[in-house]
């Protein structure tokens, strides 16, 4: 199980890697592709922890559409929020993801990515992707959601095994907010209380 | 004394008080925000759910971990593995009927294969000869699927006690299974009575799962903001996964996970069991 989490991180961690691809990319699959070769490089080159975690957080900044995925997360409190929240969320939403993510990174051992399909839909694209584990073991599928911003591909959801990540987090924040009497600005500051904690180690 | 009727009793009022207070939700002075929150979470019973999942998360840290921390200690992985292997052939000829009852007759076939060439040339199971060397993985199924594929709405959500999250339409499954599974049936059904070994078979199934989430779960907790809220957003997005994979056609079975590798429905699964299962970070894989 700690291996699921493990190929999320991976697979956002790819996914954080590669700018220079995604821009102006014609062929969604493509660039998935090249993502996953692009992550094994760096994957494998014995980065400390530490590196990994700083080159994470600034790819994720990079290569996500973090405001949109932001927005969708907060879900209709978005339109409830000030600008000056809309803004700070954004950029604890940024963090969070970096912290919960990166965590796992390390554990990294051997898993290769696969394409195995694309299609277009409204948004821009869904990559089908695999992650084949050097042990033999049954390879989890995730899928990639992409979105066309003139012309560069970011991405906006991953769906590991059919569970998307944007969606577990909108529901897990409308709680927070929801049991904070609707407020954005409790969520805003249990997201500042979480990463707050974690940059101090 | 047989106590399997009693536990499916104690499920069944469950599911029944589940359904009456999903009835009664408290009214609230901004009905409409509420009502709209309320359809996305789906769990008028949340105050209780909470409290329920509290509990569960004390039995969890304290009791089912340290047990499975001790179980993957002393058990090599492949012996685990193997232990795996056979408690889900004991499984096989419930998810034979869920496949058959869903229309899926080439998984209903794959399973048949399955079960007879791994209960024989595979050691009653302990061997998963049909998915290391024929090609014929294991797949996933229950009767809460098959309800979901024919239809019926999951209803509100549901903390179990020790048992973890469900849906009054994930514990029908449950409940059909505890009566229908042919290997309860034979080891109860004889003037021996042999309740315990269902028993025991449920506690290594959720000992067994549980041995295998424990950093994946506890990650998802520390990083979270409201546990609670994305082990059941969790739980309902896997569900709802599977079921779509049933529909699906010319796919291949999601080999990769199981929801519950324990066999008798709910008086087997030990807390939290269903919960780890259900994770999305969850994979079946030996480590």
């Amino acid at each position: 199980m700690m291996r699921r989490v493990v190929l999320t991180a991976f697979v956002f961690f790819v996914g954080a890697l590669a700018p220079t691809i995604l821009a102006g990319a014609a062929d969604p699959a493509a660039v998935i592709n090249n993502l996953g070769n692009r992550a094994l490089e760096v994957l494998g080159k014995n980065a400390t922890p530490g590196q990994r975690v700083a080159r994470f957080h600034e790819l994720f900044r990079e290569d996500f559409d973090v405001p949109g995925i932001a927005r969708f997360v907060l879900g209709r409190y978005w339109k409830t929020a000030t600008a000056q929240q809309q803004e700070e969320f954004i950029k604890l939403f940024e963090d969070y993801i970096a912290l919960v993510y990166s965590s796992q990174l390390s554990a990294y051992s051997g898993e290769t990515l696969k394409v195995t399909g694309s299609r277009a839909d409204q948004e821009g694209a869904i990559v089908a992707s695999e992650i084949i584990r050097p042990t033999g073991a049954p390879p989890v599928k995730v899928e990639w959601h992409l979105t066309d911003q003139h012309g560069t591909y970011k991405i906006r959801d991953v769906a590991v095994d059919g569970i998307s990540m944007a969606v577990t987090q909108r529901s897990e924040f409308a709680s927070v907010i929801q049991r904070n009497g609707g407020q954005v600005q409790g969520l805003i500051a249990m997201l500042r209380e979480k990463t707050g904690s974690a940059s101090g180690r | 004394m047989n106590l399997r009727p009693l536990c499916l009793v104690f499920s069944n009022l469950l599911l029944l008080l589940a359904l009456m207070l999903s009835g009664c939700a408290t009214p609230s002075n901004n009905p409409q925000a509420e009502a709209a929150e309320a359809e996305d979470f789906n769990d008028p019973l949340e105050d209780i759910n909470r409290k329920i999942f509290d509990f569960n998360q004390v039995v969890d840290r304290n009791v089912l971990v340290p047990v499975a921390k001790a179980y993957r200690t002393v058990l090599p992985d492949p012996v685990r593995d193997s232990l795996r292997d056979f408690l889900r052939n004991l499984r096989e000829p419930l998810i034979f009927a869920s496949d058959a009852l869903q229309g899926e007759f080439e998984r209903a076939g794959q399973t048949f294969a399955r079960f007879t060439l791994n209960s024989t040339l595979g050691m009653a199971g302990f061997i998963d000869v049909a998915g290391r060397w024929g090609e014929l993985p294991y797949h996933e199924d229950d009767f809460g699927l098959t309800l979901g594929v024919w239809g019926v709405p999951e209803g509100p959500y549901v903390v179990v006690p020790v048992l973890g999250p469900s849906t009054p339409r994930d514990l029908g499954g449950q409940v059909a299974e505890g009566f229908g599974d042919p290997f309860t049936r034979l080891v109860t059904g004889n003037p021996y009575n042999l309740y315990w070994i269902p028993v025991l078979r449920g506690g290594v199934s959720g000992i067994d799962q549980r041995s295998r989430y424990i950093e994946t779960l506890a990650d998802i907790e520390r990083t979270s903001l409201d546990f609670y809220a994305t082990i059941r957003s969790l739980y309902r997005q896997r569900r709802a996964a599977l079921i779509r994979h049933e529909k699906e056609q010319n796919l291949p079975p999601p080999a990769s996970f199981s929801r519950n590798d324990s066999p008798v429905g709910p008086v087997n699964r030990l807390p939290q069991a269903a919960m780890v299962v259900e994770m999305p970070t969850v994979s079946e894989v030996s480590r």
